[in-house]
């Protein structure tokens, strides 16, 4: 039995930088079903990271999502939405762009949570980890106490004034109830901390990376998420405690039943984990399918290109087939209306100058690819010829990081004319 | 790469024990205090050697020391301990114009693109610039080696004049590439070359690299934590752990027939990619790596080591035998809070030691917290032994009564790296040890 749980629908997210628009995420769609890991794979710059954050809503200036619907599959919020907003309601699924401001924040943590890949850099190393866990069991069991009120959550008593101004003088004010630690402690147990009790006073300095790990799980559990968002969860771990942590995560997934979103550039991590996967490049994804119609029946010339990059750890010392060139750029003015992956494409054909749609492709019901092969058979007549992208790309690569480009945050730049793109003849 | 065995003529580079150690506490007024430096042994002890037209592979965990040992060993560091001969010559006597010539010879590849070109000269002057250094033929000669050496790592020459940041990280690599094959080397280190980099253009950087030793007969030693990579180019791996090479042989016995258990956990961690990945039988390894500051006795990996060895008198099932030892280290770190011990109805402790008649109950909450199995009879006995010293906290004690029974050699003997072509340095491997391995397997 499955049920959709999250149905996106045409997302864009866009940074305004000074050098231009950056479609970090361009016109993007996604389903995933309850219960379901579905990991999203790409290379860095390829707008996964950005594409978690749309979901979440956790993107700053200069970035905003500029358009599309978000379809999140729950009666409750339905019924509490329908009143004030029928039309960001359809049936049980809720549209999270159209809700407003508060209540999408207090899905944080009870629907969507997230774990970040640096756990040193997301923990407040002035507080113990425990008393930074039962702050976020705190700050949803207040919310679950009164799920009526979207606001104020911060704005109950032990938040007011008096008591900031009181924390400067006793700096040993807790603003956490015994029953929250008691919470974080079980937490910090369930994900595999030994002796919770004493590590629960520990500073984040005095855990090891993987432990860390292990207690931003934690945190992000406190709410008993539907949706857990693991943005490069292991990345910055070694092999041995990346095994631990996937093992983790797998059993909690098992165990609580709760969807996993989980994005990494690691083809091995997605083979571990997920059901289902989607392929991104460029702002969209552009393979999609259970991992059997990725990994062995894939159609696009990028995935294979991908997969082909892999050392194999097993076979043979073969030659690697790597993919020639550079991640793109994602300034609107240089991408251009065609399939973004043509100009590293070994099969670019004419065709490939339009913007191709999703095509339907062999194997499950939910492979889908971004490619003209998927429709027609390569035929070297209508081929690219060499050479052709090479006048309509700048020589040294001008690949922008969205995660770097805060510089200049001026949001209000009205759009550069575009440049005429490799439409025409050079 | 180079798919013939290693010639076994005189080897390019011979490491004998080099050991590296960082101190800390070691400052004028840390002395004036009293306080006793504490030794980082980053490097502990390697001996190897590298053939001439070799890759020779260095993988382990971060903070094994495998990128000190890369810096130690190109005399970038000064060596605590040890020797290398680099072409028969002691490096760390060399002086003058030997000493430039050994620059000349041994290059190094760092695994940081963006931070190891400076950002203020020209790609073409970063790469020009050894060549300047070591005063090589005329201007003109130089510039075009320059062009040459960009030709032949994939660049465009009418870059010559762009500044690093208008490069992407695979572009980077390439120049810093180039600017360590300007002197015409014998000798690389390529240090966690591709880390930095996404698959697609790791592969392009590796095939490069493939293609550079073929033609310009270049050695290598690669370090990497990268297990697939180290499988690809190398054709022998030594792998590290906490300063110590445990293995070292032949990719393909390594890689097929690891005879060390942290290899084998270690290659056993890595998730493939392929579908068959769900149902792959893994072992993980549970625990983090100890600090350098105070590595264990023994063998350095007995705190992990799923087949740590039992005494020879002793009948114990292997997990169990892990769960004791996981115990006895904690005891002896004094890593237990006994004050929490029991939850709400916590135990008094007075002067130390709590009354008599709890001491049964003490032992029975302490025991569910640091134990997560049962044990057969006559080892939860002599276990509730220990635990009940630490009822009137006498960490000594408790650890002295697990010592006598338990006692591993492991932890006694730290094992050597054999002689022949698949040494391993693991006690298992030892000849006496024939018959332990029987009981253990």
């Amino acid at each position: 039995m499955t049920e959709e749980l999250l149905r996106i629908n045409g997302l864009s997210t866009r940074f305004f930088t000074e050098q231009g628009q950056v479609n970090a995420v361009d016109n993007f769609d996604l389903r995933i079903d309850r219960g379901d890991v579905f990991g999203i794979v790409g290379e860095s710059g390829s707008g996964k990271s950005v594409t978690a954050r749309s979901i979440v809503d956790l993107i700053e200036s200069p970035g905003e999502i500029t358009d599309g619907e978000i379809w999140y599959n729950e009666p409750d919020l339905a019924d509490a939405v329908r009143e004030d907003r029928p039309e960001a309601v359809d049936g049980t699924f809720v549209d999270l762009r159209r809700i407003s401001p508060e209540r999408r924040r207090s899905l944080r943590g009870t629907s969507f949570s997230m774990i970040f890949q640096d756990p040193e850099s997301s923990f407040n190393p002035s507080l113990t980890v425990g008393e930074q866990i039962a702050e976020a069991v705190e700050v949803q069991r207040r919310a679950s106490a009164n799920p009526r009120s979207t606001r104020a959550r911060t704005r109950s008593e032990e938040y007011s004034l008096g008591s900031f101004v009181l924390s400067s003088f006793l700096p040993s004010k807790r603003y956490v109830t015994e029953a929250s630690r008691e919470r974080a402690i079980e937490l910090l147990e369930l994900v595999g901390i030994p002796d919770p009790v004493e590590r629960a006073d520990e500073h984040p300095h005095e855990y090891s990376g993987g432990m860390l790990q292990r207690a931003m799980i934690a945190q992000a559990l406190a709410g008993e998420p539907d949706v857990l968002v693991a943005d490069e969860p292991t990345t910055a771990l070694d092999v041995t405690i990346q095994a631990q942590v996937l093992d983790l995560l797998d059993e909690l997934q098992s165990e609580t039943g709760m969807t996993i979103l989980l994005i990494t550039h690691n083809l091995g991590v997605i083979a571990r984990m997920c059901d289902r996967v989607g392929v991104m490049y460029a702002g969209e994804i552009v393979e999609r399918g259970t991992l059997e119609d990725v990994f062995d029946d894939h159609v696009h010339p990028y995935t294979e290109g991908l997969l082909g990059s892999i050392p194999d750890i097993e076979g043979e010392a073969g030659r690697l087939q790597p993919i020639d060139g550079n991640v793109p750029s994602l300034l609107d003015h240089e991408m251009g209306d065609r399939c973004h992956f043509a100009d590293r494409c070994p099969n670019a054909m004419e065709d490939c100058l339009e913007h191709p749609p999703e095509y339907d492709a062999e194997g499950s019901n939910d492979h889908a690819v971004r490619c003209v092969l998927a429709a027609q058979e390569y035929d070297e007549r209508r081929a690219i010829p060499d050479g052709y992208f090479d006048e309509t790309r700048p020589a040294g690569d001008k690949h922008v990081d969205p995660e770097d480009a805060d510089e200049g945050p001026t949001v209000d730049e009205p759009q550069r004319p575009l440049e005429e793109p490799g439409g025409e003849s050079p | 790469m180079s798919a013939e065995t290693p010639p076994t003529s005189q080897p390019l580079v011979s490491v004998d024990g080099l050991e590296k150690y960082f101190w800390e506490n070691d400052s004028v007024l840390d002395r004036l205090f009293g306080d006793e430096p504490v030794a980082v042994r980053a490097v502990d002890g390697l001996t190897f050697d590298i053939h001439e037209g070799e890759t020779l592979g260095l993988v382990g965990e971060s903070g094994c020391g495998k990128s000190t040992a890369g810096e130690t060993l190109l005399r970038l560091q000064e060596p605590t301990d040890g020797r290398v001969e680099f072409d028969g010559d002691n490096v760390y006597d060399l002086e003058g114009s030997d000493l430039t010539e050994f620059r000349r010879d041994a290059q190094v590849v760092f695994q940081d693109p963006f931070s190891s070109l400076d950002p203020r000269m020209t790609i073409g002057d970063i790469v020009q610039q050894p060549l300047d250094i070591h005063d090589v033929g005329p201007t003109d000669e130089r510039r075009q080696r320059v062009r040459d050496l960009f030709e032949r790592v994939g660049l465009s020459v009418d870059q010559l004049d762009r500044y690093p940041h208008e490069f992407s990280g695979g572009q980077r690599q390439r120049i810093g590439i180039a600017r360590a094959l300007a002197l015409e080397p014998e000798f690389l280190v390529l240090d966690e070359p591709t880390s930095a980099l996404d698959v697609s253009v790791q592969a392009q950087v590796l095939n490069l690299l493939a293609d550079l030793q073929d033609e310009f007969d270049l050695t290598y030693l690669l370090i990497s934590h990268n297990l697939s990579v180290i499988r690809h180019i190398c054709d022998r791996v030594a792998v590290m752990y906490l300063g110590e090479i445990v293995e070292i042989g032949p990719v393909e016995d390594i890689f097929e027939a690891p005879k060390h258990p942290y290899t084998e956990a270690l290659l056993a961690s890595v998730p493939r990619a392929s579908t068959d990945e769900r149902e792959r039988d893994r072992q993980t390894l549970a625990g983090d790596v100890p600090s350098p500051r105070n590595p264990p006795s023994g063998c350095r990996f007995r705190t992990r080591c799923p087949m740590v060895i039992p005494p020879d008198d002793l009948e114990i099932d292997q997990e169990d035998y892990r769960a004791i030892m996981n115990l006895r280290e904690r005891i002896e770190r004094r890593d237990i809070s006994l004050e929490t011990v029991g939850g709400d109805e916590e135990f008094e402790f007075t002067d130390g030691s709590i009354p008599p008649a709890d001491v049964d109950a003490f032992v029975d909450a302490l025991r569910e917290r640091v134990l997560d199995r049962e044990l057969p009879a006559r080892h939860a006995e002599l276990v509730d032994g220990a635990l009940a010293e630490l009822a009137s906290t006498d960490w000594d004690a408790a650890g002295t009564q697990l010592r006598e029974v338990y006692a591993s050699v492991c932890e006694r003997d730290r094992p050597d790296l054999g002689e022949d072509g698949h040494p391993v340095a693991c006690h298992l491997y030892a000849d006496n040890e024939c018959e332990t391995l029987e009981n253990v397997r």
